[in-house]
């Protein structure tokens, strides 16, 4: 456990070295370190408030503020939703209710197996295609309720290519 | 020209202090604008728009221009010629706009109820709300903010009494308070106080707006957090979300403004007493030089021993062996036909750390005048040697400069001193000097709070202290930094001293201290390069016959600097017992007597007390408090020869040890049941008063001796008064002249200074320590630390019997060299084995000297130690982080 614990260290050690800027701030390392593991683990807050002298509590107040930190491993795929203006005219809530229906979720977070985490998203930059989803940052337009069952049915079992 | 900024507020002329803002001009000008996020002594913030007003600001063509809607009065700052209006329709709309946002998430079935001076527990409340909701289930009842301002501000308040509960659950697992974040509006002072004013940032806010909260990270316990049980937060909370835990429902009935009797700082502390005669809560007091506010764990969460029941009442007398409650006339009798065959020299008196200058004058006269010995003493004085230098060098000793002068201090010298937990309200200008670029040097082999704001963290071999100080001196001369003005003309004896530093070769220095020549240039640079640099010492960690050396030392590094006379320069002593300065001035001392005139004759040492009663040089002990029994290392062994006396007479309030094998015990009240004054660490003199009267016979102690001298024929020490007393001692004591008794608020009465013309520079000599903390059993000094939290250590949080604890594994440091010896290597688990003690946790090797052991806990460890113990007054009898003698084992 230790040496689990270790690496998640030196992991989070090396994103925060690896900022490549002139001001390294909480915020710029918390996202070096949600891009390099996904996610914020506490760890993660202890190193940063080190690493910027300052204190957990400082840091943590930094991070939950923020909705896109996540404080948990994410899945190991993601599926987004986009319910911005364009998509939602097109028809938006009825794909958004297959895609939770197909996961078995009630709003944004993760499966119960850890595959895949789902989370709406306000705009992915495709307003022709709309509307539009996401899985694992692959875009699919103009999205029926019908196509999500084949879309998602092999996520929980197909590896992810992304990682 | 006044440098002071002219402007109107509803039509009132007020003048300001330039960049000050809106709400502090009027407050200070006696005038309310109401608020609700804003606390002076703190940043603008603008959280709650209570403050809003209408301001307008001269062009310079004369015309009035409108400052843009409705600013917040506290982070609006005061121009020339502003006009400010404060409570217009437009306003008072806009505020009650607020404050119905404000109470949309928060119970107010009590802010406009006109019954609330009629209600009792069991009435039915007529304004129809759930039980959980109504005005006597809130902590805060009739002491809240929130209602404050909307009956002062009689706000017309049309909400409906429903309101979107948070539904978030209690947090009373930590210890000493509760949190109900159901009641938090979010003003977010708590977390200001913390991180502003505390400089401890424990608490923070969390989430996004609308879900947004006060908390610790990832839910943590405070004891992890970095909290220091100050309870800044609780002082500060508008609303009953953070409040005390103890007498958390009690209303006060009376309050009472006195003096903290845990250390020097002496804090000046508002006692709220209920109608049950009982000390429920304790409020720092703002107006309060010395303490500014502020307050520390043992201050606000450490009094609760003053309600105790199991106190003594009734005199004791022994007979037959057996001790038998007798009435006054009947002990103090027997106490003077006893005492009256000790007028040989043969008697010794300890007064008590928490005596007032007048207890502590009449034992000193008692002692001296009837009982014809010099053996007075007081039991915090168990160091004289750490003032006796400074007074013959400089003539005074107690602090030169006030406590609150360390903010504007660039750089700020700590020698081997704790404190955060000895003097903790002194550490707070400390970190806020810090906070703004000060530089702060820890000399010290213990980690303790203030290294982690050090800017060099020293940890010399031990007590080669007064070395390191000589080799900086030196280097202070070899690169020509000193203030030679200064050293030739306002002090004498400077070419000696600088031909005795010769000896400090700085090869010589860095092997006897384990410091590296280029550190020690460095400190020397840092500390003499500046304005204004300051020093403390506590020298807890050094030995008794190298404390001399080293105050001489410390001295002479201010003197050579030109530190001295400047306002946020100086040098603090720092000693505990609340009263050691008082007790000194009033010469309760074996060495001086009232006014530091020295004695003819030297009285015995505290550290000699126990063996004079075993020799026999001693046959009659005078012991007021317990104290002295508490700092004595082996206790045991100490109660056995105090035995040995013919007769030993107590004061105390409560029964331990001590009056059990007592021949009379007289009961003595506590600090909230006399009159009285201390001395705190700066000279100023602060009043003590009572807030419960006592409950029984017990009396106070300058009253009993007084009445004791009275039956062995001594009518000169009868006063009808404390401040009777406290008149004779302005009279006696030069540095008190000034003293004006009637006078004596809460800020206090900085004594004179009894400080020379010229100082003196004292050579010091370069000294090979023989002396060694260690044996052969025990190789090892084990020097413990504490701080407040480690963030990259893992702890974890059980929680047991509906409270949390720490678990953690201690990381042990030590040196390479030892550990290979040892057949050691890292991350192996170790035991540590003392003669009181043991301790185990895994090996860290790092660069500590080779010969020493080092680990540091965490502060929380110690705060739930004390929430749990059972004793009477556990606050005042923590054991010091003091360095010792230890073995290690591999596990």
């Amino acid at each position: 456990m230790t040496t689990d614990k270790d690496n998640l260290r030196t992991k989070i050690q090396a994103a925060i070295q690896s900022q490549k800027r002139p001001t390294v701030t909480v915020l710029s390392s918390l996202l070096a370190i949600q891009d390099s593991i996904g996610y914020i683990p506490e760890e993660a807050i202890e190193e940063v408030a080190v690493n910027s002298n300052t204190s957990i509590n400082s840091v943590f107040g930094v991070a939950s503020f923020y909705p896109n930190f996540r404080f948990t491993p994410p899945g190991e795929h993601s599926v987004e939703v986009c319910w911005g203006p364009t998509c939602h005219l097109k028809g938006a809530t009825e794909v958004l209710e297959s895609v939770l229906e197909k996961l078995g979720l009630d709003s944004e977070g993760d499966t119960d197996d850890g595959k895949v985490s789902f989370r709406f998203n306000t705009c992915l930059g495709a307003c022709s295609q709309a509307p539009v989803i996401s899985v694992d940052h692959e875009l699919y337009g103009n999205a029926k309720p019908d196509i999500i069952p084949n879309l998602l049915g092999s996520l929980h079992e197909k590896e992810n290519h992304h990682q | 020209m006044s440098d002071k900024v002219n402007l109107t507020i509803d039509g009132v002329e007020i003048q300001a202090e330039p960049g000050s803002m809106i709400i502090q001009a009027a407050m200070d000008n006696e005038m309310y604008i109401p608020y609700l996020c804003y606390y002076p002594g703190m940043k603008p913030y603008g959280a709650c728009r209570m403050c809003v007003v209408k301001a307008e600001a001269p062009t310079p063509d004369g015309s009035y221009r409108a400052l843009p809607g409705s600013p917040a009065s506290c982070t609006t700052p005061v121009s020339e010629g502003m006009r400010v209006e404060t409570n217009t329709g437009d306003l008072v709309g806009l505020r009650k706009g607020i404050m119905e946002l404000l109470i949309s998430e928060h119970p107010h079935g009590c802010l406009n109820c006109h019954r609330i001076e009629l209600c009792g527990p069991t009435d039915v409340c007529l304004r129809h709300v759930s039980v959980n909701d109504r005005c006597v289930t809130c902590p805060k009842n009739e002491r809240c903010e929130l209602k404050d301002t909307v009956r002062y501000m009689e706000m017309e308040l049309t909400t409906p009494l429903t309101y979107n509960n948070r539904h978030l659950p209690l947090e009373v697992k930590d210890p000493y308070w509760d949190m109900d974040m159901n009641l938090c509006i979010v003003c977010s002072r708590c977390v200001r106080a913390c991180d502003e004013v505390r400089g401890d940032r424990a608490i923070t806010l969390m989430d996004k707006s609308g879900r947004s909260i006060i908390g610790t990270a990832a839910g943590t316990s405070l004891l992890e957090s970095g909290c220091e049980f100050c309870g800044a937060c609780i002082d500060v909370c508008p609303t009953g979300a953070i409040v005390e835990r103890d007498y958390k429902w009690d209303k006060a009935v009376q309050k009472v403004s006195t003096t903290c009797p845990h250390c020097p700082v002496g804090c000046q502390l508002d006692l709220d007493v209920n109608k049950r005669n009982k000390v429920v809560r304790s409020i720092p007091n703002r107006q309060a030089e010395a303490n500014m506010g502020m307050a520390c764990f043992k201050g606000k969460f450490g009094l609760d021993f003053v309600n105790n029941k199991n106190r003594l009442r009734k005199p004791m007398v022994r007979k037959d062996s057996v001790l038998e409650e007798a009435t006054w006339p009947e002990a103090l009798d027997f106490v003077a036909s006893k005492l009256e065959n000790h007028r040989n020299g043969d008697y010794a008196l300890v007064a008590s750390a928490r005596g007032t200058n007048e207890d502590n004058f009449v034992a000193q006269k008692f002692a001296r005048r009837v009982m014809k010995s010099n053996n007075v003493n007081v039991s915090s004085n168990s160091r004289p040697k750490l003032v006796d230098s400074l007074q013959g060098l400089i003539g005074d000793d107690c602090a030169t400069n006030k406590i609150w002068d360390l903010l504007d201090s660039q750089v700020i010298l700590l020698v081997s001193a704790n404190i955060t937990e000895e003097q903790n309200v002194a550490s707070v200008p400390i970190k806020q000097a810090v906070a703004k670029g000060a530089k702060l040097i820890v000399i010290d082999q213990r980690e303790t709070e203030l290294t982690r704001y050090a800017t060099k963290w020293i940890r010399p071999l031990t007590n080669s202290e007064p070395v390191l100080i000589g080799g900086i001196l030196r280097s202070i001369i070899d690169q020509s930094l000193e203030d030679h003005d200064f050293a030739t003309e306002k002090c004498e004896g400077y070419v000696e001293f600088r031909n005795s530093l010769w000896d400090f070769d700085l090869v010589k220095v860095s092997a006897q201290t384990g410091i590296s020549q280029e550190e020690i240039r460095e400190m020397s640079q840092i500390f003499a390069n500046t304005e204004a640099s300051s020093i403390l010492y506590g020298l807890e960690t050094i030995s008794d016959t190298h404390i001399d050396d080293t105050v001489k030392s410390l001295v002479n590094l201010s003197l050579i600097t030109g530190n001295l006379d400047k306002k946020s320069g100086g040098i603090y002593p720092l000693f505990s017992g609340a009263n050691q300065q008082g007790s000194r001035d009033v010469g309760c001392v074996p060495n001086l007597l009232p006014g530091h005139r020295p004695t003819a004759s030297l009285g015995i040492d505290l550290t000699e007390i126990s063996e004079a009663c075993d020799s026999g040089t001693i046959k009659a002990l005078h012991l007021i408090g317990d104290e002295l029994f508490h700092n004595t290392a082996s206790r045991s062994d100490f109660l056995d020869k105090i035995k040995a006396t013919d007769l030993l007479i107590v004061h105390e309030s409560f029964a331990n040890e001590v009056t059990n094998i007592a021949d009379v015990v007289l009961p003595s009240t506590l600090f909230t049941e006399k009159n009285g004054t201390y001395t705190n660490m700066e000279g100023r003199i602060h009043r003590l008063r009572p807030a419960t009267g006592p409950k029984g016979d017990e009396d106070e102690d300058w009253r009993i001796l007084s009445q004791i001298a009275a039956r062995l024929g001594s009518g000169n020490l009868s006063y009808s008064s404390s401040d009777d007393v406290l008149t004779e001692i302005t009279n006696e004591v030069e540095t008190y002249k000034t003293l004006q008794i009637d006078n004596l608020d809460s800020r206090g009465h900085i004594r004179k200074p009894a400080l020379n013309s010229s100082y003196l520079f004292s050579p010091i000599e370069f000294t090979q320590s023989e002396e060694t903390l260690v044996n052969d059993q025990y190789p090892m000094v084990f020097a413990p630390g504490r701080v407040l939290f480690d963030a990259d250590r893992d702890a974890g949080i059980i929680t047991e019997n509906d409270l949390n604890t720490i678990t953690r594994r201690e990381i042990i440091e030590m040196n390479e060299e030892d550990a290979k010896k040892a057949g050691i290597s890292e991350g192996d688990a170790i035991k540590i084995l003392g003669e009181e003690f043991e301790l185990t946790g895994n090996a860290h090797l790092n660069g500590l000297h080779s010969g020493m052991v080092a680990t540091t806990t965490l502060f929380g460890a110690l705060i739930e130690s004390l929430n749990n113990s059972s004793k009477p007054d556990p606050m005042s009898k923590i054991e010091g982080l003091k360095l010792c003698k230890v073995r290690i084992e591999k596990v």
